[in-house]
C-alpha cells in the first residue's frame, strides 16, 4: 500500500510533505502504467526493436569497416607497387583516403548514408569525397532506416505521449481528480508525480539501449583508431540528450491533458504534434533552410574553382602568371635561363601552381561548408519548439556522424594530399636533371599512407552549442507550459 | 440506396459543423498545395542544371572547333600540349569533348523527389571508365539527404491517412460511447446501408479534398494539359487506393467493436508499423541479406588494371628500345598508347566489377520489392516515385542508356586514337548523341498499386464482416 493511501489528505489535515505526495502519486502511476498490457507490450515491441536495430547497425558497421580497412591495405599496396617514372605522374595516379567508421554510427548513422566515404587525392585538384551508399539504397530506405536513434528520435516520444496524454484528462474523467485535488495535493505535486513517472518510464525505455549500445562500443571499437573512453564520454551524451529530449515529450503530455476538454483531446493534439516533430518539421526546415541559405550546383562550384583555377597556370607554359613566376625565379636566382638554375625550375613551378591552388581550395571548400554550416543553423533554430530538429545534429554530432565530423576528414584528407605534393614537388625540385627523369619505391615508400584520428567528444561539444540550447529550451519550455496547463485545475 | 444517401447526407452535415475536421482539412490542402509549389521549383532548378551543363557543353566544343580551325589554318606557332589538343582523340573523349547526357524530366516530376536528389540528371560521359564519371555527385548538404523534402509523396504517404484516421477510426465506437448508435440502427430500414452512408461521408472528405487539392496543384504547377494525361490518372489512382486501403483498416478495427480509446492506439501503432517501420525493417533485412557491394573495389579495380597496364607498356616499350636501339622516340605517340592502353585495361576491370556489384543489388532490390508488399506505404512511396519519374527503375534505365551510350562514345574516339586520326571539323558535327532508352514508368506503377488493391480488398472484406456484425 502507498504512502498515499495511508495517509489521508483533507484541507483540515496537517500540510502533507509534499515528496511524499510526490512520491506517492508517481508510484500510482508507475503501477498503472506496469498494469496496462498494452503499454508494457508496446514497451517490450520498442526495445526488442532498438536490440533488432543495433543487431543491424553492429553488422553493418562491421562489414564496413573490413572494407574500407581491406580498402585502404589495398591502395597503399597500389601506390607502392606503382613502376618507376616521374614523381609528378606518381601524383597524379594519387592515393585514396578512406574515412574510418565512428563505432557509436552503429547507433546513429547520422549522414553517413549521405557523404562519400573515399576522397581521391590526386595532383591539382581536391575533390569531394565519392560514393554515397544511398545510391545503391532503395525506395524503402528513403522512408528511414532501422537504426537505435530512429526508433529514438521517432518511435519512443510516441510511446511517451501515448503513457501520458490522460495523465490528468483521464483523472478528470474518472472523477478522481477533483478528490485528490480537494484532499489538499497541489497540482504541482501531482504534475511532479506523474511527470516522474513518465521520464522513470522513459528511463526505462532508454536502458536497453544505453546497455546494447555500450556493449556494442566496448566490443566493436579498434582501439587503434578511437579511444574507448572518448566514445564512452559520447554515449553519455547522447544519453543526457535523448533523456532530455523524452522527458520533454512527458511535460508536454501533462500539459496538454491537463488543458483538454478530453484524453481524446488531448491525444488528437499530442498526435499532431508528434507527427509534425517527427515527419514535416525536419522536412519543411531542409526546404526553408535550402530556399534561405542555397548552395551552389556541382557545376556551378566547379566553375568557381575553375575560373579561380585559370588565374594560376597549371602545366600552361604560357600562362603569364607563369611567365611572371619564372622571371621572378630567374631574377631570384641571379640566372637568365631556366636551364643554368641549380634546381629544377619543373619541381619550382609545380609547386608555385600547388600553393596558388591550396588558397583557391580553401576559399571555395570553406565557403561550401560555410553554406552548409548556415542551413544546418537555420534547420536547427527551430529546435526548442520542434526538439528533434535540435536532437538529431546533437545526436550525430556525439555519434560523430554529422557533416562536421565530414568536413573535419575531407580537410585531414586534403591535408595529406598537399603533404604528397609537396613531397613530390621537392623531389623533382632537388633530383629532376631532364625529362627522363624518374623515380621509384624509395619515394612511394618515404611518402606515408593517409592516417586519420576522428576528434575527441570535444570536437563535438563545440559545435553543439545551437543544439544543445534547443533541447535545454524544449524541455524548458514543456515544463513552463505544463506549469501554465497545471493552473487551470481546481477542486471545484 | 436512400439509406445509404441519408446516412452520407446526415453524416456530411454533422461534419461540417465540426471546426476540428475543417482545420484538418485546409491544413492537408495547404500541405498538398505547399508540396506541389515546391515540387515545381525544385523541377525548374533541375530543368536549369540540364540547360546549364548543355551550355557548358556548347561552349566547350564551341572553344575546341576554334582552336582546331585555327590549327588547320597554322594561325598558332607552336603546337598545343596533346591534352588540349583538339585533334588529339585519345585526350578530346576523355573530358574536354565530353558529352552530356542528361534524363527528361517527367511532366510531374514535381511529383515526388524519389531517388532524383541522390542521382544527377545529368552525366558527362567521357572515354574512361565509369568510375571516373558514373558516381560524380550533385552537391548537397548531406543533412538535407538525410531529412527529405515535404513533396507531395510524402504528405500522401505520411499526412493524407492520419487525416482519414482522424475522420474515421470511431465511426461505430463513437455512436456506441454516445449511445446513439441503436438509434441510427433502428432509424434506417437497411441499417448497413445508413452505416455504410455514414462512413462514406467521413472518408470521402479527406480522399476528394486530396484529390481536388492534387488536380488544382498540378494544373497550376505544371500545366492543365497534365491533368489530361496518363501520369495524372495513375497518380489520382495511387491517391484513391490508398485512402481506400488507410480507409477500409480504419473500418475493419472499428468492426471489431472496441473502445475508440482501442480503436486509436491501435490504428496510431499499424500506422507506425506499416509507414515507419515496415519500410525501415524491408530495408535493413534486405541490406543485411545481400549487402551492397562497397564501390571503392570498383575505384580499386580500375587503378589496379591501369597500373598492371603501366607495367606492362613499361615492359613491351624496354623490349622495343632493346631490339630497335638508337630509334628516335615518338615521346607523344608513346604517351597517347600509354593512355589508351591503361584506359581499356580499367574499362574492362571497371565494368567486370559493375556488372558484379550490379548482380548483387538486384537481388538486394528484389528481396526488398518483394518484402515491399507488406507495407503499402512504400508500395505507394514507389508508385509516386515512379509517376514522377523519380523511381530507382527509372535511374536504372538512365544508366543502362549511359552504358550503351559510353561504348558508342569510346568506339567514336578510341578507333580515331588507335589509327592515329586526327579529329577534324566533320568529327566534331558527328559526335554521338545521348538518347535515353526505354520507358518504365508503368513497371514501377502497377505493381505496387496492385498491392496496395490487394490489402484495401482483403481489409475492407474484414470491414464488412464487421459492419455485419452489428446490431441495433
Amino acid at each position: 500500500m502507498s504512502d498515499f493511501a495511508i495517509g489521508p489528505l483533507s484541507r483540515t489535515a496537517p500540510t502533507p510533505a509534499h515528496a511524499r505526495i510526490v512520491r506517492a502519486v508517481a508510484a500510482k502511476e508507475w503501477t498503472e502504467m506496469r498494469r496496462d498490457r498494452r503499454l508494457l507490450a508496446l514497451f517490450v515491441f520498442t526495445a526488442l526493436l532498438m536490440l533488432a536495430a543495433l543487431g543491424f547497425g553492429a553488422a553493418e558497421n562491421a562489414r564496413l569497416a573490413r572494407e574500407r580497412a581491406a580498402a585502404a591495405e589495398a591502395d597503399r599496396a597500389l601506390w607502392m607497387g606503382q613502376s618507376a617514372k616521374n614523381p609528378h605522374a606518381a601524383a597524379h595516379f594519387g592515393q585514396y583516403a578512406f574515412k574510418p567508421l565512428s563505432p557509436l554510427s552503429l547507433a546513429d548513422p547520422g549522414v553517413d548514408p549521405y557523404v562519400g566515404s573515399a576522397v581521391w587525392l590526386e595532383a591539382h585538384k581536391q575533390n569531394e569525397a565519392q560514393f554515397r551508399p544511398a545510391r545503391d539504397g532503395g525506395a524503402a530506405a528513403r522512408l528511414g532506416g532501422l537504426s537505435l536513434a530512429y526508433i529514438l528520435q521517432t518511435v519512443a516520444p510516441l510511446i511517451v505521449l501515448l503513457a501520458g496524454f490522460a495523465g490528468f484528462s483521464g483523472e478528470r474523467e474518472a472523477g478522481t481528480l477533483k478528490q485528490l485535488l480537494s484532499l489538499g495535493a497541489r497540482p504541482r505535486d501531482l504534475l511532479a508525480g506523474k511527470a516522474l513517472a513518465l521520464i522513470g518510464a522513459s528511463a526505462a525505455l532508454l536502458a536497453p539501449a544505453v546497455i546494447g549500445a555500450a556493449l556494442a562500443v566496448a566490443l566493436l571499437t579498434d582501439a587503434t583508431k578511437f579511444s574507448l573512453a572518448d566514445q564512452f564520454l559520447r554515449l553519455g551524451a547522447l544519453v543526457i540528450g535523448y533523456a532530455v529530449y523524452l522527458s520533454g515529450f512527458a511535460f508536454l503530455a501533462l500539459g496538454v491533458s491537463a488543458l483538454a476538454t478530453s484524453s481524446r483531446a488531448a491525444l488528437v493534439a499530442l498526435l499532431a504534434f508528434w507527427l509534425v516533430n517527427s515527419f514535416l518539421a525536419p522536412r519543411l526546415a531542409s526546404d526553408i533552410a535550402r530556399g534561405l541559405a542555397p548552395t551552389p550546383t556541382a557545376q556551378e562550384f566547379r566553375a568557381g574553382v575553375a575560373k579561380d583555377k585559370a588565374r594560376t597556370f597549371g602545366h600552361d607554359e604560357t600562362h603569364p602568371a607563369f611567365v611572371a613566376f619564372r622571371d621572378e625565379t630567374l631574377k631570384k636566382y641571379g640566372v637568365t635561363n631556366v636551364k643554368d638554375l641549380p634546381v629544377s625550375f619543373r619541381g619550382l613551378s609545380l609547386r608555385k601552381d600547388d600553393e596558388n591552388g591550396y588558397v583557391i581550395f580553401d576559399e571555395h571548400f570553406g565557403a561550401l561548408q560555410a553554406a552548409y554550416d548556415r542551413q544546418d543553423a537555420l534547420r536547427g533554430s527551430a529546435g526548442f519548439l520542434f526538439p528533434l530538429l535540435a536532437l538529431q545534429p546533437f545526436s550525430m554530432a556525439f555519434a560523430g556522424s554529422d557533416s562536421r565530423a565530414q568536413f573535419d576528414f575531407a580537410t585531414a584528407a586534403e591535408a595529406h594530399r598537399r603533404d604528397i605534393q609537396n613531397e613530390v614537388s621537392d623531389n623533382i625540385i632537388h633530383f629532376q636533371r631532364d625529362a627522363d627523369y624518374v623515380a621509384g619505391p624509395e619515394l612511394w615508400k618515404r611518402i606515408a599512407a593517409f592516417s586519420y584520428r576522428a576528434p575527441t567528444a570535444g570536437f563535438a561539444l563545440s559545435g553543439s552549442g545551437e543544439a544543445m540550447a534547443g533541447l535545454v529550451g524544449w524541455l524548458g519550455l514543456t515544463v513552463a507550459f505544463a506549469l501554465f496547463a497545471i493552473r487551470r485545475l481546481k477542486p471545484l | 440506396m436512400s439509406a445509404f444517401l441519408a446516412g452520407l447526407r446526415f453524416e456530411a452535415r454533422i461534419l461540417l459543423r465540426e471546426r476540428a475536421v475543417w482545420l484538418a482539412l485546409v491544413a492537408l490542402v495547404a500541405a498538398i498545395l505547399f508540396a506541389l509549389f515546391s515540387g515545381a521549383a525544385r523541377v525548374e532548378a533541375q530543368k536549369a542544371l540540364v540547360a546549364a551543363a548543355r551550355g557548358e557543353e556548347a561552349q566547350r566544343l564551341e572553344g575546341l572547333r576554334k582552336t582546331l580551325a585555327k590549327l588547320e589554318k597554322g594561325e598558332t606557332a607552336d603546337d598545343p600540349p596533346p591534352y588540349r589538343d583538339p585533334r588529339n582523340a585519345a585526350y578530346m573523349g576523355g573530358g574536354p569533348a565530353a558529352r552530356v547526357a542528361a534524363l527528361a524530366l517527367s511532366p510531374l516530376a514535381l511529383a515526388a523527389v524519389g531517388q532524383s536528389d541522390l542521382f544527377p540528371p545529368v552525366v558527362k560521359v567521357t572515354t574512361g571508365s565509369k568510375d571516373g564519371f558514373l558516381y560524380a555527385d550533385e552537391i548537397e548538404n548531406p543533412a538535407n539527404l538525410m531529412s527529405g523534402s515535404a513533396d507531395l509523396a510524402f504528405v500522401v504517404v505520411f499526412v493524407y491517412p492520419l487525416v482519414i484516421l482522424a475522420l474515421a477510426f470511431n465511426l461505430l465506437a463513437g455512436e456506441r460511447e454516445q449511445g446513439t448508435l441503436s438509434m441510427t440502427l433502428a432509424s434506417a430500414r437497411r441499417p448497413g446501408a445508413a452505416l455504410a452512408g455514414k462512413f462514406a461521408a467521413r472518408i470521402l472528405a479527406p480522399i476528394g479534398v486530396t484529390l481536388l487539392a492534387t488536380a488544382v496543384g498540378v494544373g497550376a504547377f505544371a500545366g492543365a494539359s497534365v491533368l489530361a494525361s496518363g501520369a495524372f490518372a495513375a497518380l489520382t489512382s495511387i491517391i484513391l487506393i490508398y485512402g481506400l486501403f488507410w480507409a477500409a483498416l480504419a473500418s475493419a478495427v472499428d468492426g471489431l467493436g472496441k473502445s475508440s480509446a482501442f480503436n486509436a492506439l491501435t490504428l496510431i501503432c499499424a500506422f507506425v508499423l506499416v509507414t515507419m517501420l515496415a519500410p525501415a525493417g524491408i530495408n535493413s533485412l534486405a541490406g543485411y541479406a545481400h549487402p551492397a557491394p562497397s564501390r571503392l573495389d570498383m575505384v580499386l579495380a580500375a587503378r589496379a588494371a591501369s597500373t598492371d597496364a603501366d607495367k606492362e607498356r613499361d615492359a613491351a616499350l624496354a623490349r622495343y628500345v632493346d631490339e630497335h636501339p638508337g630509334e628516335k622516340r615518338d615521346r607523344a605517340r608513346e604517351g597517347t598508347l600509354r593512355r589508351l592502353a591503361t584506359q581499356e585495361a580499367a574499362f574492362q576491370r571497371v565494368e567486370s566489377v559493375i556488372a558484379a556489384h550490379d548482380a548483387q543489388l538486384a537481388r538486394q532490390r528484389a528481396l526488398a520489392d518483394r518484402l515491399g508488399f507488406l507495407s503499402p506505404a512504400l508500395l505507394t512511396y514507389r508508385a509516386l516515385a515512379g509517376v514522377a519519374g523519380a523511381s530507382e527503375t527509372r535511374y536504372r534505365g538512365f544508366l543502362d542508356s549511359i552504358a550503351v551510350f559510353h561504348v558508342e562514345w569510346r568506339d567514336f574516339f578510341l578507333s580515331r586514337a588507335k589509327a592515329a586520326a586526327p579529329m577534324t571539323q566533320a568529327d566534331y558535327d558527328s559526335l554521338p548523341r545521348f538518347a535515353e532508352r526505354g520507358e518504365t514508368a508503368a513497371a514501377d506503377i502497377a505493381a505496387p498499386l496492385m498491392g496496395v488493391a490487394i490489402s484495401t480488398l482483403l481489409l475492407s472484406f474484414l470491414a464488412m464482416r464487421g459492419l455485419r456484425r452489428v446490431r441495433p
